[in-house]
């Protein structure tokens, strides 16, 4: 193997210390779609590693699959804790966090020397000969006849998402429990309900000034068209006063 | 290929996020500011706001559900996208196994179809 | 003579930084140029002038807007995520300009005496820069309206999620069909093929189509703008945005109608050449003013959408998504492999192969169990079963009186 390229090492010395404080970021947030925006950093600086190291196809599936998957996490985190979650930094188990980094360290020593004892005296054919065709062309070449068994199998991976998805995700109505949107504006506008908007502040109101209520139909001020941050005070005698806005 | 025919992205992509940079930094500074309480508030067309449940509230599962779906799909699409690049080198067997391929999603959406997954109400 | 892939990466590096800031500015000029276009020509089918008041035809009509919104208060909201809010515009513009890094405008030409192809660059998997980009891109709007602490946003937001996926696909999968003509993914090498065969939008018209209705929905434009609908959102996702963060939002969102339209230019029409031209027509810069000049009839196209078609409801826009697009782009995909297998391995019988599956479909269609609807109410029937007390409605046959400007226009037209 040649030696590495300057633009590869740059590349690396920079994004590298991003994915891990990334990484970092991802665990350490306390808000959860701040953890989603970390990951998406480091999701992003390995699709470039991948680009790097002459894997530009696989460098940009991690970006565009990554992209939709990290969404769904967020989507997640929509549907399930709300918009305002964060952690609260209370350990609900003691001593997790000393234990957890304890093993993790140990995890990724391992995964270290292992990679690092099955490459080693490995014959490297280089980058250059296996992309000889073009990348997506030798990737294509390789999916498709001698990975053509998993690649058959990951249908049924994805088979499996979708019934998982709908299963966990879906609720369930009878075709005649399926409220559609033409049968919500025909109840809309049944007896009793009242199909437009309520008034807003202002709204034949003596004043122009947000402070103002709006009146309701029979001339009483209505409370809640005043927002709540306003703060109340008596209006003056010019303010209270009629300004004529009828028509006459 | 060398690395060289990606340096003009990461510099059109630098110039971008400086000129974003800029622009969002120098906002404050250059338009005025007269404070008012209600313009900091959530804006509702100008009716009080509705009140936030704690925790900002829930969302639909319905959307967690199109999420999925996208990436099932988006899985396909990133497999057909080398077998249609590659297409005339890897002839009848690539057209079978792509069928196959294609056929098998395809279960898996008309599945989510029929149990009403797709609609939105 | 045209570039292929191993033409690029090898400019001096002040060609490079040329290239760089000249697809910047063409971007920013193409920004300020189609908002004043979009206006007028909205206008026109309005019938009113539009614009017309700063420059020549009111050109710089948007240039004036952009710096006067430079001049507005920058409001952040009590309850907004400080440091996503400011980020949400910025990842917004920096894809939507990345993305067109790969666009071919022209073939070689020759800058301060280096030869070097108009591009800024091309990779061999350039077509999937764009769909990476726009897909990042779509985190830029669902932050926005994340972090803007409000209903409206968040809703906004959600819904531009949903649809910019849902299309997503339907736009990953037009483009397959790209692909297995071309048998590359290099924007400059599909203008070549195309070169030697014909515009991709004749041979794969239902991909063209698809591709067409996604890219809409994917910029999210009229009739699909759904995340800024504003009888209903507001502004959508930038509500509570204003001063230069709304502006890079329109920026980027202008910029996206461009990259669309010069995809689909590349991809379908013919990139940078033009038809029925001499040669020496089809060479050196001539290319770029080819590009423009298609891409300024797609952008037309948008204006013209928008100035024609209704909003759509979300619930059918959804549906039109994942239940017509998506499946119809399967069959097609593999109708046109079939069709290329067949045409490589048994040359001969083509036509019965064609001709069988196509007899098969045919009786499927006919023999298919038919389903029969009851009778639709009809309006007076619908009218006369609603309850008393309803919302009440104008009489069926309420006679609207003619418009007196009607009568006026009659008056002059008889006069002449």
């Amino acid at each position: 193997m040649s030696g590495v390229e300057t633009g590869e090492a740059v590349a690396f010395f920079l994004l590298a210390p991003l994915s891990v404080i990334g990484a970092l970021g991802m665990v350490m947030a306390r808000n959860a779609v701040h953890s989603a925006l970390w990951l998406v950093l480091t999701m992003l600086s390995l699709g470039v590693f991948y680009i790097v190291q002459a894997g530009p196809f696989i460098g940009m599936v991690q970006i565009i699959v990554y992209t939709g998957a990290i969404m769904m996490l967020f989507l997640f985190v929509l549907m399930l804790v709300g918009r305002d979650a964060s952690d609260s930094v209370i350990e609900t188990l003691r001593g997790q966090r000393v234990v957890a980094i304890v093993l993790g360290v140990g995890l990724a020593g391992l995964l270290g020397l292992g990679t690092y004892r099955a490459t080693q005296g490995l014959a490297v054919t280089g980058l250059d000969e296996a992309n000889k065709a073009g990348n997506v062309q030798g990737l294509a070449r390789l999916i498709f006849t001698n990975y053509v068994f998993a690649f058959e199998v990951t249908s049924a991976l994805l088979i499996t998402a979708a019934v998982g998805a709908m299963i966990l995700a879906h609720v369930e109505r009878r075709r005649g429990e399926r409220v559609g949107q033409a049968a919500k504006m025909r109840e809309r506008f049944l007896p009793g309900n009242y199909p437009g908007p309520k008034a807003g502040p202002g709204v034949y109101a003596t004043s122009t000034s947000v402070a103002t209520p709006a009146k309701l139909p029979d001339g009483s001020p209505a409370p809640r068209s005043i927002s709540p941050i306003l703060p109340t005070r008596e209006l003056t005698a010019a303010e209270k006063a009629n300004k004529h806005t009828e028509g006459r | 290929m060398s690395l060289s025919a990606y340096i003009p992205i990461v510099g059109l992509f630098a110039l971008a996020a400086a000129f974003g940079l800029f622009s969002v930094a120098i906002a404050p500074f250059v338009g005025p500011r007269r404070f008012n309480r209600a313009k900091l508030d959530a804006y509702e067309c100008g009716i009080e706001p509705t009140p936030q449940p704690i925790g900002g509230g829930r969302f639909p599962v319905k959307f967690y559900l199109t999420a999925m779906l996208f990436i099932i799909f988006d899985i396909e699409i990133i497999f057909l996208y080398p077998w249609a690049v590659s297409f005339d080198m890897l002839g009848l067997f690539g057209f079978v196994e792509m069928v196959l391929f294609i056929v098998a999603v395809f279960v898996a959406y008309t599945y989510v179809w029929r149990r009403g997954g797709l609609d939105w109400d | 003579m045209n570039p292929t892939l191993a033409d690029f990466g090898k400019d001096v590096w002040w060609i490079v930084l040329i290239k760089i800031v000249a697809v910047f500015v063409f971007l920013v000029v193409m920004t300020l140029f189609t908002i004043w276009y979009e206006r007028r020509v909205v206008a026109r089918m309005q019938v009113r002038p539009g614009p017309n008041r700063h420059g020549p035809f009111g050109l710089l009509q948007s240039l004036a807007d952009g710096l006067k919104l430079a001049f507005k208060e920058d409001i952040m909201p009590l309850k907004a995520d400080r440091v996503v809010f400011f980020l949400a515009p910025v990842i917004s513009t920096v894809c939507a300009f990345t993305a067109f890094a790969i666009m071919p405008f022209g073939p070689f030409v020759s800058i301060f005496g280096q030869r070097t192809p108009l591009q800024l660059t091309d990779i061999p998997v350039a077509v999937l820069l764009v769909l990476a980009t726009s897909g990042l891109g779509i985190y830029g709007i669902v932050l926005s309206g994340w972090a803007s602490g409000s209903t409206y946003p968040l809703l906004g937001g959600l819904r531009s999620s949903a649809q910019m996926i849902s299309y997503e696909v339907a736009m990953g999968l037009s483009i397959v069909a790209v692909f297995m003509s071309a048998g590359t993914m290099s924007t400059s090498e599909i203008v070549t093929k195309q070169a030697d065969s014909n515009w991709y939008a004749i041979l794969l018209l239902p991909s063209f189509v698809i591709y067409a209705i996604s890219a809409v929905g994917e910029t999210n434009r009229a009739p699909f703008d759904l995340p800024e609908a504003e009888s209903e959102l507001v502004g959508g996702f930038h509500t509570e945005y204003s001063s230069l963060k709304f502006a890079l939002f329109f920026l980027a969102e202008y910029i996206n109608m461009v990259t669309v339209s010069g995809l689909a230019v590349t991809l379908f029409l013919g990139g940078w050449r033009m038809p029925f031209l001499p040669d020496w027509l089809n060479q050196g810069w001539w290319g770029a003013l080819w590009f423009t000049i298609k891409v300024l009839i797609l952008l037309f196209m948008f204006v013209w959408l928008r100035g024609t078609l209704p909003r759509l409801r979300y619930d059918q826009f959804m549906k039109f998504g994942w239940k017509v697009l998506i499946p119809a782009n399967l069959v097609w995909i593999l109708v046109l492999a079939g069709v290329k297998t067949v045409n490589a391995h048994a040359p001969q019988q083509r036509w019965y192969w064609i001709g069988g599956a196509f007899a098969l479909v045919l009786l499927a269609a006919i023999f298919w169990p038919s389903k029969k609807d009851s009778p639709k109410p009809t309006l007076e029937q619908e009218v006369a079963a609603r309850p008393a007390g309803s919302f009440p409605v104008p009489p069926l046959d309420l006679q609207v009186p003619v418009s007196p400007r009607a009568q006026r226009i009659t008056a002059e037209r008889e006069v002449v």
